[in-house]
């Protein structure tokens, strides 16, 4: 007996399936411009490579972008909030985490989580860029530089410059300033991972935080963000086994899980 | 057609066609914007009170021109609608002291418009003896400015018998709630905020025949099926469409604490004496606004016993962005809300934001699952 | 979230703690320090603290800085040996006279917003850490860092706690109130208040006065003790030196190239706000109008000529500390003051207990923000205070600092705008940031626009060129 959970984000589609004995598989593809299309390929790619099919698949959750469309597709027979499914997939994965921080390409949230993985409160950042992954996009091209390669940078710099961290606009102006000034991009790309670590730690504050702590979505891979949030809340963040980008979906399967098994 | 057939036909015009005909019947309207407003005086004068709204519109570019971003979208919204025409039908403006926000609207309005007849009620805030003269003095003297330029003699009789039928609308607003806080509610919150709002732009004598009407027919009637029973507090919000999103989510707003809502009325009945006075005592000391710097705890009593009295299972505080008074009240309330067993949830929302009310979706779901609705 | 804080701070932290500790350090300052000596002071200081030093102590107007240094010194290490003196501290808002608590034997002021400007000035990372335990408790990121740099050390409980709290209420804007109103509630102490009508007739001032005298007699009654005449006579005898000295420097702004220090636009409102009443602010003053009197005579000028003579019509920048008023007149253009110098100080009349308590009343309803915010129209009332200053002190442009969190000012920036322009003829640049905390605008970008608009609008209206000497 299968579970499935889709999770449509901002630049990525996220199909998980799982069964009695765990994750069985799951796939990954870049968003279309209708979410509804994008659930529909990624499942349907996921249920072919595992030569599975709809009757296989005895409950389906639906969570971010459009999931009641998904739903109403027929697509799904239920939707949970992303909030939630990502609460309950950290957990599952890792059962002491307690507060999960998601920053994605374009939206931030801190999830809490009690002692069964229900969600115990949270906070949402999706309206400005600061303290999102568009945050750290803007900034690397400004500075001529792959986004994965602004975490590497920084892990060799001694003097992380002072940037504003409220504003995107404005710390784009701040970077060019340096760059004119000669300073190295490894320093104002530390600047930059602090400034968007501060800004995560702002949203942390906001609704608390309890040990253990994770991090997932896209900026999460960025190495220097992770080192900083770390110093700035004096924590160790706990690393997932598995790709943190398909953790709504795994979220939204188990849920699928609990309505259906 | 039906009372609340009626009023949701207009229910979000700003010159409804009720006010068209007062109007063509050679009547007067007067703007106000707090519910710190004693409306029977105008009542009492034969002028229609119209409380300035704004019903979510999402254009502010006359409003931006002269207030700031950083200014309270719904006042940028009123007076977008007060620049651009829409508020012609007004014949003066009672300002009020309700916030700094407030006030830019009320100052910028003037200074463009430049009303012959705009008067300032000042409402002190807090209460004590030496106040409640002061705004007894105040109403007297708003009593005269709308005697003197409107040319006609507002008697103690005609302001009792005002305050009569504004005791009467409370009587049965209340009735209207205690039918949507029952444990099989009949009346939604968003339908009770259409009525609170359309009740606001009505001759208070048409608003209780409306609500007489709305009252025999929800009297049997049953809301859809929801998930959990909430209580929605804050800022002044009269986004009908936002409590609408929000049900649909089956949150059912059971009950609330908003000045498009209870605090518009709740604690205002009985005592007796001069009218002035009683009304001066009314309005200032049961005033639930935050604006109000020493009542929080009379506050607290007001929103405790109201989320008790409706059962709900969780409370939402709803503020705009860029309000101060909601935004660091939210804190006090959200911690003793949840001291009292009542979980919360927060949102700042943008006024008249289409996107924001996307947002809101995604935060009462999530929210409804945590409650285990 | 007092877990957290606490977690994250030490016992020696908290604004009032810290802040103390910095400011004693003028303690080892001779009154005439040399380069040298300055540099090795600096070598020891953490880095944002050495910068803001090095800003203060520039050499045109160190022997002042370390004056007035030395009377903050003074004022947060009586605020911290009150307790042992029996005293009660009141944490009051910067639109509160100060004067009225040195009237009383056992009471002390403290200022919130002036706490949190030399936080901003003094502190590693200038603050900003407490701005973020307000804002992890929930507050809105729209209220005023002036409150929330305070609040958030207030919430840590790790720091000094105030007696009691005054709100102005309005008279305050509707943040300063309600941050008051929850900081009291918060940390459990008492609430007094007092509120200015929005009326400036003879009834509304007469409302005040009475309001004044209440809340003077709730003072009396919560420290149980009794206004002394002759003590009165003597705080509001050095507050009306000051007063008259105030007046001093207002003429002498008035010369071009203005040989009043743009700092000193600062340090006057520092004093105004926290020692006025006290031998100390006299004397910080008179320094201060002594130092003016003789770059007068000697025509000193920090620039090569004075190319705008600026009004700051709210609040200034404070994030960069002196070093943003010392870059303005490096390059020329003079700070004639802000919106916080406008206090219209007035000598008392200090006859009687009566006269003394109405010639405070009348203080307290102009002091700045009170003056405007308890007018009938705030917008007016701030329109025509500029349009006088502009005119009294010969300005030739106006800049709205433009702080975030500051609605009322917002709400008429607009209307101010043009209708300077109407009047006087001077133009208006506005800004957009955030006083106390870089976040929001970081410095380079206002020196930026700032430069734009002197060297773009100010300039070409200019007809003469003031040149130094």
């Amino acid at each position: 007996m299968y579970f499935a959970g889709i999770d449509v984000g901002s630049l990525t589609a996220q199909a998980v399936v799982i069964n009695d004995k765990g994750i069985k598989s799951f796939k990954s593809i870049g968003v279309k411009p209708n979410p509804v299309d994008s659930a529909q390929t990624v499942i349907e790619m996921l249920l072919s490579e595992d030569r599975l099919s709809w009757n296989d698949i005895k409950f389906c959750v639906s969570t971010g972008y459009g999931r009641e469309q998904v739903q109403a597709r027929g697509l799904a027979q239920d939707n949970m909030s992303e909030i939630s499914c990502h609460g309950l997939g950290a957990f599952w994965i890792c059962p002491e985490v307690r507060t999960v921080v998601d920053i994605g390409g374009q939206d931030a949230k801190v999830i809490r989580i009690g002692a069964n993985g229900e969600l115990v409160d949270f906070v949402m950042n999706d309206k400005c860029a600061a303290g999102t992954g568009r945050f750290l996009e803007v900034q690397a091209r400004t500075l001529g530089l792959a986004l994965d390669e602004l975490g590497v940078i920084a892990l060799s710099s001694r003097n992380a410059l002072e940037l504003s961290n409220r504003c995107s606009i404005f710390c784009e102006t701040e970077v060019l300033h340096y760059l004119q000034r000669g300073h190295s991009k490894a320093d104002i790309a530390a600047g930059v991972n602090r400034a968007m670590a501060e800004r995560v730690a702002a949203l942390v504050r906001r609704v608390g935080m309890e040990n253990e702590v994770t991090m997932s979505g896209g900026v999460a891979k960025n190495v220097a963000v992770r080192a900083e949030l770390e110093r700035i809340l004096n924590i160790k963040l706990v690393r997932y086994g598995v790709d943190s980008q398909i953790v709504g979906a795994l979220g939204a399967a188990l849920i699928a899980k609990r309505m259906g098994g | 057609m039906n009372a609340l057939q009626c009023l949701q036909s207009q229910s979000t015009d700003i010159f409804t066609e009720y006010v068209r005909d007062w109007k063509e019947k050679g009547g007067k309207v007067l703007g106000y914007a707090c519910v710190a407003t004693p409306v029977e005086v105008i009542e009492a004068a034969g002028i229609l009170p119209y409380r300035i709204k704004a019903f979510g519109h999402p254009d502010t570019e006359l409003g931006d021109a002269y207030l700031a971003r950083f200014n309270c979208r719904f006042c940028r919204a009123c007076l977008q609608l007060g620049l651009d025409g829409t508020y012609d039908f007004l014949d003066g403006i009672i300002e009020t002291n309700g916030c700094d926000h407030l006030r830019g609207m009320f100052e910028n309005w003037q200074h463009v418009k430049g009303y012959e007849f705009f008067h300032y009620l000042k409402v002190p805030h807090f209460v004590r003896e030496d106040s409640l003269d002061y705004f007894e003095e105040e109403l007297s003297l708003m009593r005269q400015a709308i005697s003197k330029y409107f040319g006609v003699d507002i008697t103690d009789e005609a302001l009792l018998k005002a305050i009569k039928t504004y005791d009467e609308i409370q009587g049965k607003l209340k009735k209207l709630y205690a039918l949507r806080e029952q444990a099989r509610p009949a009346v939604t919150g968003a339908e009770v905020m259409q009525i609170i709002c359309t009740g606001s732009s009505l001759r208070g004598e048409d608003f209780g025949a409306l609500l007489t009407g709305i009252l025999e027919e929800k009297a049997n009637a049953s809301v859809p099926p929801y998930r959990a029973r909430l209580m929605l507090l804050g800022s002044a919000t009269d986004e009908i469409d936002l409590v609408r999103e929000m049900e649909a989510q089956g949150a059912l707003i059971a009950t609330d604490a908003l000045c498009f809502g209870s605090r518009s009325f709740w604690a205002r009945a009985g005592g007796k004496g001069d009218p002035v006075r009683l009304l001066a005592e009314r309005y200032l000391s049961h005033l639930f606004c935050p604006r109000m710097f020493t009542e929080y705890q009379e506050r607290w009593d007001y929103i405790l016993e109201t989320a008790r009295r409706a059962n709900v299972d969780g409370a939402v505080i709803v503020y705009n962005k860029f309000c101060d008074l909601h935004g660091v009240e939210a804190v006090s309330q959200r911690m003793d809300l949840e001291k009292n067993g009542i979980p919360v949830l927060v949102l700042e929302k943008d006024y008249g934001s289409q996107a924001d009310t996307g947002r809101i979706k995604t935060r009462v779901q999530a929210f409804l699952e945590r409650i285990g609705g | 979230m007092t877990a957290m804080a606490a977690h994250e701070l030490k016992e020696y932290e908290g604004l009032i703690n810290r802040l103390s500790q910095v400011v004693k350090l003028s303690d080892a300052f001779p009154d005439q320090m040399s380069d040298e000596g300055l540099e090795g002071i600096l070598h020891f200081l953490p880095s944002n603290l050495a910068g803001s030093m090095r800003a203060f102590l520039a050499p045109r107007i160190r022997d002042v800085s370390i004056e007035i240094l030395k009377t903050y010194g003074a004022w947060l290490d009586s605020a911290f040996r009150a307790g042992e003196e029996g005293k009660k501290v009141f944490l009051i808002p910067f639109n509160f006279p100060p004067e009225v608590i040195h009237c009383f034997e056992g009471a002390w002021p403290v200022t919130s917003e002036v706490l949190s400007t030399l936080g901003v000035a003094s502190l590693e990372g200038q603050g900003e850490r407490y701005w973020d335990y307000a804002m992890g408790l929930g507050l809105p990121d729209s209220a005023c860092s002036a409150n929330m740099i305070e609040v958030g050390s207030a919430l840590t409980a790790v720091d000094f706690k105030p007696d009691v709290i005054i709100s102005d209420c309005l008279g305050s804007c509707d943040i300063n109130s309600k941050t008051h109103e929850f900081l009291a509630r918060y940390m459990d102490i008492p609430l007094l208040f007092l509120e200015k009508t929005v009326d400036n007739s003879e009834r509304g001032i007469n409302q005040y006065y009475l309001y004044f005298k209440t809340l003077v007699e709730e003072v009396e009654e919560f420290l149980g003790e009794k206004l002394d005449e002759e003590r009165m006579r003597e705080v509001i005898g050095n507050a009306n030196r000051a007063s008259e000295l105030y007046w001093e420097l207002w003429d002498l702004h008035k010369y071009s190239p203005c040989p009043v220090p743009n700092i000193f636009s600062l340090f006057l409102y520092g004093i105004r706000y926290t020692m006025w009443g006290t031998e100390d602010a006299v004397k910080a003053i008179e320094a201060m109008v002594d130092k003016c009197s003789e770059r007068l005579k000697k025509g000193e000028y920090p620039a090569e000529m004075e190319v705008a003579r600026a009004i700051w019509s709210y609040t200034s920048y404070y994030f960069d500390m002196a070093g943003f008023f010392n870059w303005m007149e490096e390059h020329g253009i003079t700070h004639l003051g802000d919106g916080l110098d406008l206090f219209f100080p007035q000598v008392i009349d200090t006859t009687s207990r009566e006269t003394m308590i109405r010639g405070l009343a009348e203080i307290a309803r102009n002091m700045p923000m009170t003056r405007q915010m308890g007018a009938s129209s705030m917008s007016v009332q701030w329109l025509d205070d500029i349009i006088w200053a502009t005119r009294e002190l010969d300005a030739d442009c106006v800049i709205y600092c433009g702080h975030h969190s500051c609605k009322q000012t917002w709400s008429g920036a607009s209307v101010m705008r043009s209708e300077l322009m109407k009047r006087t003829k001077i133009p208006t640049l506005i800004l957009q940031g955030d006083s106390w905390i870089g976040r929001m605008t970081p410095m380079s970008a206002l020196q930026e626009t700032i430069e734009e608009f002197v060297n773009n609008v100010v300039k070409q209206r200019r007809t003469t060129v003031r040149a130094v000497g």
